[in-house]
């Protein structure tokens, strides 16, 4: 199944090895441009048996395995091998295989693909197949906490650039052998490695079916992160929502592989996709399920209300200022207009400037080095925000929604959804200033039909609110207890069976308190 | 194809800025007006606008600035008159935010039916301001008295004639929907509360008077002006005014007090009042019973009465019953012998009791209210007697 994208790329030119091994090494030299790091070290096992190379990147692999086996090598015993071909390559075959995984094969491309993975690849002349060995080196950045999607009760691991170690980190959370992991190579350049993660009997074969395809088609020179896949694979690839999510947290993913989701994990990205994900799933964290469900739905709740003050606080004071008086209550009026006294700029134009030099801070201070980012606060904080107010050019009104606004698009937990009510959030400003409240009532239409059409591996956006699926909206808005949750979210899942065996999630006797004294 | 979707994508675009902004108007320049006073003058109206300073009210700063500025502007229509204080104002007039309406005595007493249509028909003015009668002096001249610690007078007359509604029986605020009700529906007669300047020493209209503690001038909301159909046609004084509300059921709190042998004195809180009013037709004879209901806790004692005994509660309740008597009285007495305006709404029971009698009397009805006999049934019952039983001079 694995090597479906390997063919498909290389099917156009197959190129078949010698049983030259000179004439493969030759080949193999040209290939690679005689690049100063690839290793072809020949040997023979003995005087007057055939010739055997082994090939490697010796950046790429992992030298003490090297050196065992070629210690397993010295060590055997030489007069058993006869000179014959066969025999040394059933003897390098029975030794390698004793130590690592080993596969074969007989043509340029496969052999290219685990050389450049990192393995060792060994070649016995008069033979026209080649060994390869896993020798790849695990070198890369130690497992460390999450930076975007941290939790205070949850685990603190996250995914690296390695995607065996992510593949470890999933696997250990959920020890079932039905977990499936298939491979697939992007990348016509990077043939990179991505991997599609499933419950076999829990997620829909569909949306499996569906998603292997999308991906395996996706034809790219390189594969450099998991957005690579997002963007292209996106069933509405212009929505500014994401219909895929992103997590760096192993809990998640193995939360979302139970719920019937698929997950495509890609090499050098710590991020690795969910699908299908729904509206709901963005407004969702891990510490919703390790921490107190009345709390964690109370928090959740707040998540919906900044979510909808990042898209209309700004819209909302635009409008009122300068359409809809009579709605603002007459002290508060009076207040807003004794700040406006002097004002020179319009309230949308006030509105608009705040909000972008928000933004250019906002990205500065990602893009800046650490060292002089507290630099960026003090000109942000007092020479925008407090001089300006002070200097009569914006109102103190206009500070307060910006950084309401600010403030309320950090409450969003995942950030592409951040980033998408962000952008809109400028569109319904531009709409009320032109007007008002009925333009942010069309544009509130245009977004929620927009929302009601979107669909996420064929599953619609907006499940279980619409279409609304009774009895399924129990972690949505809010999160029931864990005991009420018997079953995985609507749409999702192929089963319709609950997560429990039996009837209950608990043993009715439990409920009972028991008097221990 | 593509090019026919450029032009929908254009025609669709210039939509929206072809309507751009229509009615869009910044806060800071609109003259945010919260009294408006109308009074009568040779050629029409006089208009005066009460419209807030934001500056003085809501910096940081301090200045000695005024408040609110008074526009005044005479002209023969409202509308125009209003209009016309664009030649004196940089700031558009902006009446949402209205909160008193202030009529002058003689354009009460003239009729005020096209000053409520306007107010109503008009979509900037809202519905929940209050309306009042100048009593003693113009409307602009109400308008312009300066009021410390809330010191935007409108709202300030706002909040006094609200909170004297709720807490003080002779006093009642009226809204435009109330008033146009009370002015078109037959069997009712409007009422609208007065307000009066009450001079306490110094007369100026400057900021001075907020410097000042005690001694200025205030406004005060005194009678109830009673009118017929649409004109006003007299006051009625403060007791009046007690029963009038008490009759219509408009008591939402209010105290009273009673006194009882040489110099002992009962106070007591009505927290709540029920009323009321039956009508009966008999022989083409229509007579009306007034119910209230009152409930009362003693707040004070003064002499050597035992509150917590039965005799001398339903000693209390019968003076208390007395008194009440005395204050309807009084005010059914002033509509019917004096005014001879059905301001309590008879007539709209007697339609209820009896639709042919009542077609006979419609047109006539203020006449015929003038003799119709009215009983009254009166009860007061003693809810509690405070946190003490016995005065606390009283020995046993």
């Amino acid at each position: 199944m694995g090597t479906q994208a390997a063919d498909h790329i290389s099917s156009e030119n197959q190129k078949l090895l010698s049983r030259d091994l000179k004439a493969n090494i030759v080949t193999l030299q040209t290939d690679f441009g005689h690049s100063p790091d690839l290793i072809i070290n020949l040997a023979q096992l003995r005087k007057n048996t055939a010739l055997y190379a082994s090939v490697y990147l010796t950046e790429m692999i992992d030298h003490t395995v090297i050196n065992s086996i070629s210690n397993e090598l010295s060590q055997i015993d030489a007069e058993r091998i006869k000179s014959k071909s066969e025999s040394v390559f059933d003897f390098l075959l029975n030794t390698v295989t004793k130590l690592r995984a080993t596969r074969s094969g007989n043509d340029y491309t496969k052999m290219y693909e685990e050389i450049l993975s990192g393995n060792t690849v060994f070649l016995v002349d008069g033979y026209d197949i080649y060994i390869s060995v896993s020798t790849a080196s695990d070198e890369g950045r130690a497992i460390s906490e999450p930076t975007t999607q941290t939790v205070i009760k949850g685990p603190k691991d996250a995914f690296t650039e390695n995607i065996d170690k992510n593949v470890f980190m999933i696997r250990s959370r959920v020890r079932n052998e039905a977990l499936r992991i298939e491979d697939i190579t992007l990348g016509t350049v990077t043939h990179t490695k991505v991997k599609l993660l499933y419950f076999n009997g829990i997620a829909k074969k569909d949306i499996v079916d569906d998603l292997r395809s999308r991906v395996s088609k996706i034809n790219y020179d390189g594969v450099l992160g998991s957005n690579y896949i997002e963007e292209i694979i996106k069933t509405d690839p212009y929505s500014i929502f994401p219909t895929i999510l992103n997590s760096e947290r192993p809990d998640t993913v193995a939360a979302g592989l139970l719920e019937g989701r698929v997950a495509i994990l890609c090499d050098g990205t710590p991020y690795v996709l969910l699908e299908p994900a729904l509206f709901s799933d963005f407004l969702q964290s891990g510490d919703d399920y390790y921490e107190n469900f009345y709390v964690q739905s109370l928090i959740r709740i707040i998540r919906y209300i900044a979510l909808i003050f990042t898209l209309l606080v700004p819209a909302v004071f635009i409008a009122l200022v300068t359409f809809h008086q009579e709605i603002i209550p007459t002290p508060l009026l009076i207040s807003i207009a004794a700040q406006r006294e002097g004002v020179p700029f319009p309230a949308v134009l006030e509105v608009l400037l705040m909000d972008l030099t928000f933004e250019i801070l906002r990205e500065a201070g990602v893009r800046m080095p650490r060292a002089i980012g507290s630099a960026i606060s003090i000109v942000g904080a007092l020479v925008l925000g407090q001089a300006a107010v002070e200097a009569g050019l914006v109102s103190a009104a206009t500070v307060i929604v910006v950084a309401l606004t600010a403030i309320s698009s950090f409450a969003i937990t995942n950030y592409a959804m951040s980033n998408a009510v962000r952008l809109l959030r400028f569109a319904f400003i531009c709409i009320a200033g032109i007007l008002g409240l009925y333009g942010i009532s069309m544009g509130l239409i245009i977004l929620l039909l927009h929302l009601c059409k979107l669909k996420s591996a064929s599953v619609p956006y907006l499940t279980p609110a619409a279409p609304y699926i009774k009895g399924a909206n129990k972690d949505t808005l809010v999160r029931f207890p864990l005991f009420k949750l018997k079953f995985r979210p609507a749409g999702i899942s192929g089963t319709g069976k609950a997560r429990t065996n039996g009837r209950n999630t608990m043993d009715p006797n439990i409920t009972k308190k028991p008097e221990i004294r | 194809m593509k090019s026919r979707r450029v032009l929908a994508g254009i025609v669709l675009l210039a939509n929206l800025f072809l309507s751009g902004c229509w009615s869009s108007r910044e806060v800071n320049t609109l003259g945010i007006s919260v009294c408006l006073g109308i009074d009568k003058s040779d050629k029409g109206y006089v208009i005066s606008e009460q419209v807030i300073n934001p500056k003085t009210i809501a910096s940081k700063k301090m200045t000695s600035e005024s408040p609110v500025v008074v526009y005044t502007q005479e002209g023969e229509d409202i509308n125009e008159t209003i209009t016309r204080m664009t030649t004196i104002t940089s700031r558009k007039i902006y009446h949402s935010h209205l909160r008193m309406v202030i009529l002058g005595e003689e354009i009460a007493r003239e009729g005020i039916s096209n000053i409520v249509d306007y107010l109503l028909r008009n979509p900037e003015f809202r519905t929940d301001f209050y309306f009042a009668i100048a009593r003693g002096s113009s409307a602009r001249e109400i308008l312009s008295v300066l009021t410390p610690i809330e010191l935007i007078p409108g709202v300030d007359m706002f909040t006094k004639l609200k909170m004297a509604t709720e807490e003080w029986a002779p006093v009642r605020g009226l809204r435009i929907i109330e008033l146009a009700n009370d002015l078109t529906a037959d069997g009712i007669n409007a009422t609208i509360t007065a307000v009066e300047k009450v001079d306490d020493g110094d007369t100026t209209n400057s900021t001075d008077t907020l410097k000042k503690s005690g001694e200025f001038e205030k406004l005060k909301f005194t009678d109830i002006g009673v009118f017929k159909q649409d004109k006003l046609v007299g006051w009625l004084d403060e007791l009046e005014s007690k029963g009038y509300n008490y009759i219509t059921d408009k008591v939402l709190h209010t105290v009273g007090f009673e006194t009882y042998g040489d110099n002992g004195m009962v106070s007591y809180d009505i927290p709540k009042t029920a009323s009321k009013i039956k009508a009966v037709v008999r022989n083409n004879q229509p007579a009306i019973t007034v119910e209230v209901k009152l409930t009362y806790d003693i707040v004070d004692v003064k002499g050597d009465l035992n509150v917590s005994k039965v005799e001398n509660i339903e000693l209390i309740n019968k003076l208390v019953e007395k008194k009440l008597r005395i204050i309807c009285e009084s005010a059914i007495h002033k509509a019917q012998k004096e005014l001879g305006s059905d301001i309590f709404g008879f007539g709209e029971r007697v339609h209820d009791a009896d639709k042919a009698y009542w077609k006979t009397v419609k047109d006539k009805w203020n006449e015929v209210f003038v003799d119709i006999p009215v009983t009254l049934e009166l009860s007061a019952k003693m809810n509690s007697t405070g946190d003490i039983t016995k005065s606390i001079t009283q020995k046993n």
